[in-house]
């Protein structure tokens, strides 16, 4: 890529400067993985089982994300650093690389489970186009960030390998397994809270180092 | 004159500025920043940002809004669609005389 290219790529990279893009997915995957351990736990007809609890808890926890996030930019990054707005096309093109993603996830998952397939095999296809994103979206703009994106991958391939019944002892006796694979329940377990708790930890670093690295100016106009 | 002496000829002299050009180039890529955005990734100061932004709201490349943050004043800045044409003719321009 050229000089100027390297330019105009700045502004979308600037977006996770202060690391709240990885604290927000983290923080999302982390309450999912909560939620789960919460409806392996609970008994039959409990209120984590519930359709309007589950609305609830992920509706509170995208406005948590999204309010949380934008109360971040606006009293510690934009007065800093300065304050930048997309625009609305890089949302469609971030929209549109997601969305195959997705698809490519979903029909391996229903491939492998369709034949009985190894959960290995799922695992490990998801962890890794996880990290395949992670590396592309943030790794490749802070090179400690190649540390996490390898840790992550190693992980993926660890909680992929791991001895089926030891996956399975995440959900054994739990009413969600009338619905689901012990071994299904405990992978998407475990890998929710890896991925999230390394998610957490890397975007916490890039904050404090955000704002060991950056001062907050004296009140003066532009 | 040579085609490709007149190519390099050609090339807005506007935006060929190094200055000019990074305003330019980071502006290409989002719908507004502010002045402090500006000043954090170009490393500029303050009096030579002004000048290179002025030079280019003159050339009608960029937009600029004076507003506040809470407070406190704020310069949002934007290129124009003149301006967005401009650098892209610029970086064809470019390839093109390299």
């Amino acid at each position: 890529m050229d000089q100027v290219g390297k330019l105009v790529e700045r502004p979308r990279l600037y977006s996770n400067i202060d690391g709240v893009g990885e604290l927000g997915i983290g923080f999302m995957l982390l309450g999912f993985a909560l939620l789960q351990w919460l409806q392996v736990r609970a008994p039959e007809g409990a209120i984590w089982h519930r359709m309007d609890t589950f609305c609830i808890y992920v509706g509170l926890m995208c406005l948590t994300i999204h309010y949380g996030s934008k109360a971040i930019k606006k009293h510690i990054t934009w007065p800093r650093t300065g304050f930048v707005a997309y625009r609305a096309s890089q949302h469609w093109v971030a929209a549109a690389i997601a969305a195959p993603i997705g698809a490519l996830v979903a029909v391996g998952m229903s491939i492998a489970l369709r034949r009985r397939w190894d959960f290995t095999t799922p695992g490990a296809l998801i962890g890794l186009v996880f990290v395949a994103v992670y590396a592309y979206g943030f790794a490749r703009t802070v090179r400690w960030k190649w540390i996490v994106a390898g840790v992550m991958a190693l992980g993926s391939l660890a909680i992929a390998f791991l001895p089926a019944n030891l996956i399975a002892a995440v959900a054994n006796d739990s009413w969600v397994t009338h619905l689901a694979r012990a071994e299904f329940v405990g992978a998407w377990l475990l890998s929710m809270t890896f991925f999230g708790a390394m998610l957490f930890v890397s975007g916490g670093i890039s904050f404090w180092l955000y704002l060991s690295h950056t001062q907050v100016p004296a009140e003066e106009g532009q | 004159m040579n085609p490709q002496v007149r190519k390099i000829a050609d090339i807005d002299r506007v935006i060929h500025e190094p200055g000019r050009l990074m305003i330019v180039a980071l502006l290409s890529a989002v719908a507004q920043a502010d002045f402090r955005y500006l000043q954090h990734e170009t490393g500029m100061n303050k009096g030579t940002l002004s000048s290179h932004i002025s030079r280019l709201e003159e050339a009608g490349y960029v937009a600029v809004l004076k507003t506040y943050r809470g407070k406190v004043p704020q310069t949002l800045l934007s290129l124009t669609a003149t301006g967005r044409s401009a650098f892209e003719q610029y970086r064809r321009k470019l390839k093109e005389a390299l």
